[in-house]
């Protein structure tokens, strides 16, 4: 689940059914990630650096519309074919002037990066670089001999920008690059020309970028400090590409990273300090960095808010309309709220300064119909109202209430689904230590008054099987919770009885059982059974359920 | 076992043998492959069996059935079943794993599926962790291999593999689990996929390999969904137009040579068409924004599907897919694809009606097999038909374009039933979907029924279109009409006068058609049990018109063909027995019923139908024999010849319920209980019996009644020795402890001491050798309640002297260990008051306890008990943590049914104590005077603050109550307020005691100690 990246949201557990404390378990949970990674498009895992001018003309480009399709696809079959021949030129001209023995001239040295600068522009083309032919045309080795202590600045360059973008492709392709990065790892260092600083940073972002195992090597070769250092460059471009890759190297699942970072003395202060300078690429990139911090361990949130970030995230969501920027911050948000209640309450004084406070100010994303700020938003909503009594009133009251009837009514799927754990939330009292949660009569009420409960048995019938508890465990909260033994009749009213019965016969245990358990309780054959026989016999004739934790020790007795 | 060539020729032989139509061989060589099974090595042989092509399809492909059962059970290091069968070695199942793929996919189809199979229970248990070879392996195959049959088989077997991932819940081990899936196979997927649709393209005529191509697509859409069930997997987004291109192509592909030539079977294109559907609703419900590009194409693709689909039963999944697509986006942010009046109308006419109208199935079933039509059309297990997707379309239109939409089926309503009206022979149909639209489309009710409808005017039409129905002269005339108008009347129960259902429904019982006599059956018994309020709708009284005609015309009913047996009426003469004042009609229906129990036990088939049967004989007994005790004569007369039936020719099914009607009978006796019970009273002892777990809790009942109503029985022979000898049994096993603890309270409930005093030591020790070995929260709370019976019915000084006989001081021990830490986590009414009356007594009448020295200990049981009544239940009590015991779950059993008609009310060992915090407060005061100075700072140190506070407050509520003092009490010094509470207590309560020195007094901390919480200044 992206939008729920590393959160711990023991919070969410109020809805659920007594399963013990999952707080831990969720969080490494969504840590392994089945769908894409919905970045936005500048912030994205990997990065091609693209050419300047292409020689080899643009493929890209809209098609000349007279001719058909046949020769269209015929035109571009052409143009690759011919783009790999000349990348295995290239790279068979780059062999004469690298490798063992080879010893140059000066003239030969410059022919050298003329061969060089050729690989790299067919290898930044536009549309799909011929990346596969150079790699296995062996470029790797040549290019790590670029990369030698002592080599010229120009050619380091070169090479770093091809590897760049080699390490840009699929698994396999990064993988290839692995002999390259001690030299891309130590050409960090201060005495690098910034320009190659940032084309090596952006190569390794590149290799974080692939997963885990490679972010482990880099880790051990020792690539964490030097990238750290560069986030503080003057240099603007090469600040935010060390940024974005140090985003990628410590976001996990893993949270050892990111405490390595944290280690760094002075870091959180460096971090915030960056972030207030206001320049908003950077303040992206850096955010990103915030985000995996955040969601690592509840300890960094601490320190990184002690250091004053919150005023900066919140002025933003208040005034901000870059998506780029919010989503980040957003997330941030939610990450920190899901920690302990005291996260939150210092989430909600810090938003005291601006119009509507934090709520308003999510409100405001809610209201955005951008699908991941509404979700986003909802999620961190969610969370806060999964605290303190305080903080669900806090959020009944601050106008976030209607943006979310409305997001559960109409929007997406995984938003709706957000907007219902805010909404849920809102509506049980903080977990004491009894089994079941208890209802917030009040809110509930409002709730089940403007119309929310279609949006749940919605959920009912979903596939989605988070979606499908949800729904259930709010209608259950309905029908116990609403005064004067409401709850059946609206439910009933509003479908919800076929929307449970949807689930009578699925194959997962636990909603198949909640099912036919609320059907049966509520309106099952039993219904009424306790006017008839009183209470004791029903207790009697339901004793055999498996919830009840032990049989009565009389179950049976007689009386005559 | 020998892997040599004799062992598997006598395996060949064997499973040869098993197919002979004579029994003896075949026992035989069963029993000899049951023993082969235990050997290891067992599973390896038959594998090696199955890949020799010398051997006989039909034997090895019995052998593969074997080998898959034998998986079933021995691969799983517990059995989920509780058997007791060795698991297969580690050894062995490596071999196995390392077998079975290759051997799966070079065998022919129906071994191969039963190897598919076991394959996939394997995977169940060792994918992908223990088995990091399978998906590799399977992909390499799909790649390299050309023959159709090995890739339908690789896709077949991981279709069951990846099912997983539809019904567990997200967590971290399954994403990793399907990360690694997604990772190895989903590009190999959509390769195979591609593949085969150009093969597809390119094969015209050969309907044999295209029909296995379509079979093979279709697995791979059944892995799609799989695979994209959970979230949307990067790969499939990124190549969502592949996917999504293939789609559309075969949604609109037709290829009549592929199509069946019977009626009820489907085409493989249609299979491959609905898997689709379910996939592209997949993604229209979790993943829309992703797929929205490609919605109103495929929108396009369904109508037209739905356009030309036909009504045969060969088409129906596909139908309800495609219906169901639509549903979804109707209900979505979409739905403006529908916005136009007229594609709604196109919708409601060519989609909608079509499908809800009545088919020739549809009648065909409600003659021929009323049972799976009720099941249908009644009970909700309709949801995959196209009446009822039809209907959901209809509410998904709703949700945005309502009044249109309602206005449309108001008017077809209107006019289905006006060409009816014109030719009811002929229209018929129009009416039963003009109803069946009505009911449907109300929002499903439970409770009082449905109240409304926007389309029609419920009263209006109840009283034009179904009333003439059931008021018309031949019951049996268009009989589903009939079922139709009944179905409304339930549906609408709660609006239908009241006068006039009763009269109306009871000579539908005996319409001929088996559909229409159960509705009405059902009907009338929804009615009686519906309540206004908390009064139930019908009184007894208000039956009595209709009384004769009604029991005579459900007995009736059951005389009619196939309906011997019908669980319906059944229920609605359980209903009626139950609630009405039958009178001279005891006699008849007890007779008749005794009949009917008579045919049945000899041979019981339908569990619901039986079941309403004895909960209507017990409540004939609660009702007749609880008025008229002479009437237990009559009943025993009809009943026992039953109870012989099923005692001695042993009708497993029906003893639980049997003992428990006995058990009824005799709790309505007046003592002495006759012989006959006496004389029956041996044989339920026996051994057998007890076995079965279904008969326990009855015969514990049974055993219970014996006791309390003929305990002089007990006081004389030798048979308590045998009930302790149950006793004994029961409690060993953490499965039915409680039962034996049922019937170990009664005993000492009943039975006065000197009867069971021989008993006590070996009691003792049975219960406390079972503590010492298996100590569950279960145990120890019966033990504890057992004790504390145990002592308010026969002192405190009988219960510790008789534990301390058994090791000196032991009740100490018990004391400290058990009763004290646990105590606080009884539970229920009676057992929390039982369980704090008998420590209350401890406290103040124990010598042992008000000892010197037992001091500390006396604090905690005080805290305890002060917890128990003072902290709800659900604050003291922490969930289970006994672990459920699967050893003692062992095959089926039949479970125990309790019939509620024959059960009775607890009642409370400790009557005379009205209130368990007044008593214990009474009980309190009354010793501090006797022992002045000794307990205050016991207190102190013992209680946990709430505690403290908790019985401030009890005995503040105590004395306002008791003696109404002045409001200024309170604010008087403690010292005075609790010298005046004992002296008044003395007075009124316990007039005898001593009279008390208030000085003497210092009973509890002073209001400004720190330690007493919450001492509110409320005054009156």
């Amino acid at each position: 689940m992206e939008g729920n990246f590393g959160a711990p949201p023991q919070h969410r557990n109020h809805l659920k059914s007594p399963v013990g404390n999952q707080a831990g378990h969720r969080r490494r949970q969504q840590a392994v990630q089945i769908g894409k990674e919905r970045r936005e498009a500048v912030v994205r895992a990997k990065r091609l650096r693209r050419g300047d001018a292409v020689p080899n003309g643009d493929q890209s480009e809209a098609p000349d519309s007279h001719m058909d399709e046949e020769a269209t696809a015929r035109a571009a079959e052409a143009s690759s074919r011919a783009l790999e021949e000349n990348t295995l030129k290239a790279v068979k001209a780059l062999r004469e002037y690298v490798g063992p023995g080879i010893i140059l001239g000066k003239d030969m040295a410059l022919k050298k990066i003329e061969a060089l600068r050729n690989v790299r522009s067919l290898l930044s083309c536009n549309a799909m670089p011929p990346l596969n032919v150079a790699v296995e045309a062996g470029v790797v080795p040549l290019l790590v001999q670029c990369l030698a202590f002592g080599s010229p600045e120009e050619q380091i360059l070169e090479a770093a920008w091809c590897l760049t973008n080699i390490a840009s492709g699929e698994q396999d392709l990064t993988k290839a690059v692995l002999p390259a990065l001690p030299y891309l790892i130590s050409h960090l260092g201060d005495k690098s020309a910034a320009t190659v600083a940032e084309q090596c940073a952006w190569a390794i972002g590149n290799v974080a970028g692939e997963g885990e195992e490679m972010r482990d090597i880099l880790l051990a070769q020792g690539a964490m400090r030097p990238l750290a250092r560069l986030m503080s460059s003057p240099y603007p471009s090469l600040a935010r590409t060390a940024s974005w890759a140090m985003s990628n190297l410590i976001k996990g699942p893993s949270p050892r990273a990111a405490s390595d970072l944290m280690k760094i003395e002075g870091m959180a202060d460096t971090l915030v300090g960056l972030m207030m300078k206001g320049d908003e690429e950077l303040m992206v990139e850096l955010a990103w960095v915030m985000v995996y911090l955040t969601s690592m361990a509840d300890a960094h949130s601490g320190i990184l808010l002690s250091v004053g970030l919150l005023p900066i995230l919140i002025n933003k969501l208040g005034t901000s309309d870059q998506t780029a920027l919010l989503t980040p911050f957003l997330r941030c948000i939610g990450n920190i709220v899901a920690g302990d209640n005291s996260k939150t309450d210092a989430v909600l004084n810090a938003g005291g300064d601006i119009s509507g406070g934090i709520i308003g100010a999510l409100t405001r994303c809610l209201d955005m119909g951008h699908r991941t700020m509404q979700k986003e938003a909802a999620w961190a909503v969610s969370n806060i109202a999964a605290g303190s009594m305080l903080h669900k009133r806090m959020v009944f009251q601050g106008g976030a209430i209607p943006s979310l009837l409305h997001l559960l009514a109409t929007a997406a799927f995984d938003v709706r689904k957000e907007a219902a754990y805010a909404l849920g939330n809102v509506c049980v009292a903080p977990k004491a230590k009894a089994k079941e949660v208890d209802p917030i009569v009040e809110h509930l009420t409002v709730l089940v008054d403007r119309g929310c409960i279609p949006g749940f048995t919605a959920l009912v019938k979903s596939p989605d099987m988070e979606a499908a508890r949800l729904g259930l465990q709010f209608l259950e909260l309905v029908m116990r919770g609403l005064p004067g033994g409401q709850g059946p009749k609206v439910v009933e009213k509003e479908d919800g009885i076929a929307a449970m019965e949807t689930l009578q016969f699925h194959e997962n245990d636990e909603l198949r059982l909640m099912a036919n358990t609320l059907i049966d309780k509520y309106f099952g054959e039993d219904y009424g059974l306790e006017e008839e026989y009183g209470s004791e016999v029903v207790d009697m004739i339901r004793g055999s359920d498996e919830s009840s934790e032990y049989p009565p020790w009389r179950r049976g007795v007689v009386n005559g | 076992m020998q892997y040599s060539e004799e062992t598997l020729r006598t395996l060949a032989d064997c499973f040869k043998q098993t197919l002979a139509p004579d029994p003896e061989p075949r026992k035989l060589a069963e029993l000899f492959l049951k023993q082969s099974s235990e050997q290891p090595g067992y599973g390896i042989a038959i594998l090696r069996l199955l890949s020799e092509l010398s051997v006989d399809d039909q034997v090895r492909q019995s052998a593969a059935v074997n080998f898959k059962n034998h998986i079933k059970y021995r691969w799983p290091v517990s059995d989920p079943e509780g058997s007791t069968l060795a698991s297969i070695q580690d050894s062995e199942k490596e071999q196995i794993k390392a077998l079975i793929v290759g051997l799966m996919l070079n065998t022919p189809p129906k071994i191969q599926s039963q190897l598919s199979e076991a394959l996939a229970i394997i995977s169940n248990h060792d994918f992908p962790a223990k088995w990091p070879l399978l998906l590799p392996e399977l992909v390499a195959n799909l790649r390299s291999s050309t023959d159709l049959h090995v890739i339908n088989g690789i896709l077949s077997t991981a279709n069951s593999i990846f099912k997983k991932f539809r019904y567990q819940y997200k967590s971290n081990e399954l994403f990793t689990d399907l990360k690694y899936c997604l990772d190895a196979f989903a590009a190999p997927l959509l390769e195979v996929f591609q593949k085969t649709g150009q093969l597809i393209a390119s094969t015209q005529d050969n309907t044999v390999m295209l029909k296995t191509l379509f079979e093979r697509q279709r697995l791979c859409c059944r892995i799609f969904y799989s695979l994209n069930f959970q979230e949307l997997p990067e790969f499939f987004e990124n190549h969502m137009a592949e996917w999504m291109g293939e789609f559309h192509k075969y949604l609109t592909y037709n290829n009549p040579s592929l199509s069946e030539a019977e009626a009820d079977k489907e085409s493989v294109v249609d299979q491959l068409k609905a898997a689709i559907c379910e996939n592209i609703n997949l993604y229209m419900e979790k993943n829309e924004e992703e797929f929205q590009g490609y919605l109103s194409q495929f929108a396009q693709d369904v109508w037209g599907l739905l356009m030309t689909v036909s009504l045969s039963p060969s088409h129906d999944r596909l139908a309800t897919t495609a219906i169901k697509f639509l549903t979804t986006v109707s209900k979505s942010v979409h739905h403006v694809l529908f916005a136009d009046g007229a594609t709604l109308q196109q919708i409601c006419e060519r989609i909608v009606i079509p499908n809800v109208k009545l088919r020739d199935e549809d009648e065909e079933l409600f003659e021929m097999n009323h049972v799976e039509y009720i099941r249908r059309d009644m009970e909700g297990s309709d949801l995959d038909t196209r009446r009822r997707m039809a209907c959901e379309l209809v509410k998904g239109l709703s949700t945005h374009y309502r009044e249109q939409v309602t206005g449309m089926f108001s008017a077809y309503i209107q006019e289905m039933l006006r060409e009816y009206a014109v030719n009811p022979a002929q229209n018929w149909k129009g009416k039963d979907c003009a109803v069946y639209l009505v009911v449907s489309l109300a929002p499903r009710q439970a409770g009082g029924g449905s109240v409304g409808s926007d389309l029609v005017n419920i009263e209006q039409f109840f009283t034009t279109q179904i009333v003439p129905e059931l008021q018309s002269a031949d019951v049996n005339s268009l009989p589903l009409l009939k079922a139709d108008a009944l179905k409304f009347m339930t549906t609408f129960r709660s609006q239908v006068p009241k006068a006039v259902a009763l009269q109306l429904l009871i000579r539908f019982l005996v319409a001929e058609s088996n559909v229409v006599h159960s509705y009405a059956a059902s009907c009338i018994e929804k009615m009686l049990a519906m309540k206004d309020g908390k009064q139930p709708r019908y009184s007894g009284a208000e039956l009595d018109p209709y009384l004769e005609q009604l029991l005579t015309n459900l007995f009736a009913a059951l005389k009619l063909p196939e309906s011997q047996e019908n669980a319906y009426v059944m229920k609605c003469i359980m209903r009626v027995v139950s609630m009405a004042d039958l009178r001279q009609f005891t006699s008849l229906c007890l007779a008749e019923l005794a009949k009917i129990l008579g045919e049945v036990c000899k041979n019981p088939t339908n569990p619901s139908f039986n079941h309403y049967l004895f909960e209507a004989v017990a409540a004939l007994v609660r009702k007749a024999c609880g008025r008229d005790s002479e009437q237990v004569a009559t009943f025993e007369t009809l009943l026992f010849p039953v109870v012989q039936i099923v005692l001695e020719q042993d009708v497993t099914e029906f003893a639980p319920y049997v003992f428990q009607i006995l058990a009824q009978l005799i709790e309505s006796r007046r003592p002495p209980l006759p012989s006959v019970y006496i004389g029956m009273f041996p044989p339920l002892l026996t051994p057998t019996l007890w076995q079965r777990s279904a008969n326990v809790p009855a015969l514990v009942r049974l055993l219970q009644a014996y006791l309390q109503n003929a305990p002089q029985e007990f006081n004389q022979a030798s048979q308590l020795n045998s009930v302790l000898g149950v006793f004994e049994k029961l409690v060993a096993s953490r499965s039915t402890d409680h039962q034996g603890f049922y019937i170990l309270n009664t005993v000492i409930e009943s039975l006065s001491y000197h009867t069971f005093a021989q008993y006590v030591p070996q009691i003792w020790g049975i219960l406390f050798t079972r503590l010492q070995r298996e100590r569950t929260v279960k145990f120890i709370k019966s033990l504890i309640i057992f004790m504390s019976l145990f002592a308010v019915k026969h002192g405190h000084a009988l219960l510790t002297d008789s534990i301390n006989a058994v090791q000196p001081n032991l009740v100490f021990m018990i004391l400290e260990q058990i009763w004290v830490p646990n105590l606080t986590y009884i539970t229920g009414d009676t057992e929390t008051k039982l369980c704090a009356v008998a420590a209350t007594k401890l406290l103040t009448e124990s010598p042992a306890l008000l000892a010197e020295g037992a001091g500390p200990l006396w604090g905690r049981l005080l805290n305890s008990v002060m917890t128990l009544l003072v902290r709800p239940e659900e604050e003291r009590v922490e969930q289970e943590t006994d672990i459920p015991d699967l050893d003692e779950v062992v095959g089926y059993t039949t479970t125990y049914a309790q019939l509620y008609n024959a059960g009775k009310k607890e009642e409370d060992p400790v009557e005379e104590v009205k209130d368990a915090k007044e008593y214990l407060a009474v009980s309190l005061a009354k010793v501090s005077t006797q022992y002045p100075g000794k307990f205050g700072a016991l207190i102190q140190q013992s209680l946990d603050p709430a505690n403290q506070a908790g019985l401030m407050q009890i005995f503040r509520a105590k004395s306002s109550g008791l003696m109404g003092l002045h409001s200024d009490w309170f604010n008087s010094s403690h010292l005075l307020w609790v010298s005046n509470f004992v002296l008044h207590l003395n007075k009124v309560e316990l007039a005898h005691q001593n009279r008390v020195d208030s000085s003497e007094i210092d009973f509890l901390t002073p209001p400004n100690s720190a330690t007493v919480v919450d001492y509110p200044a409320s005054t009156h």
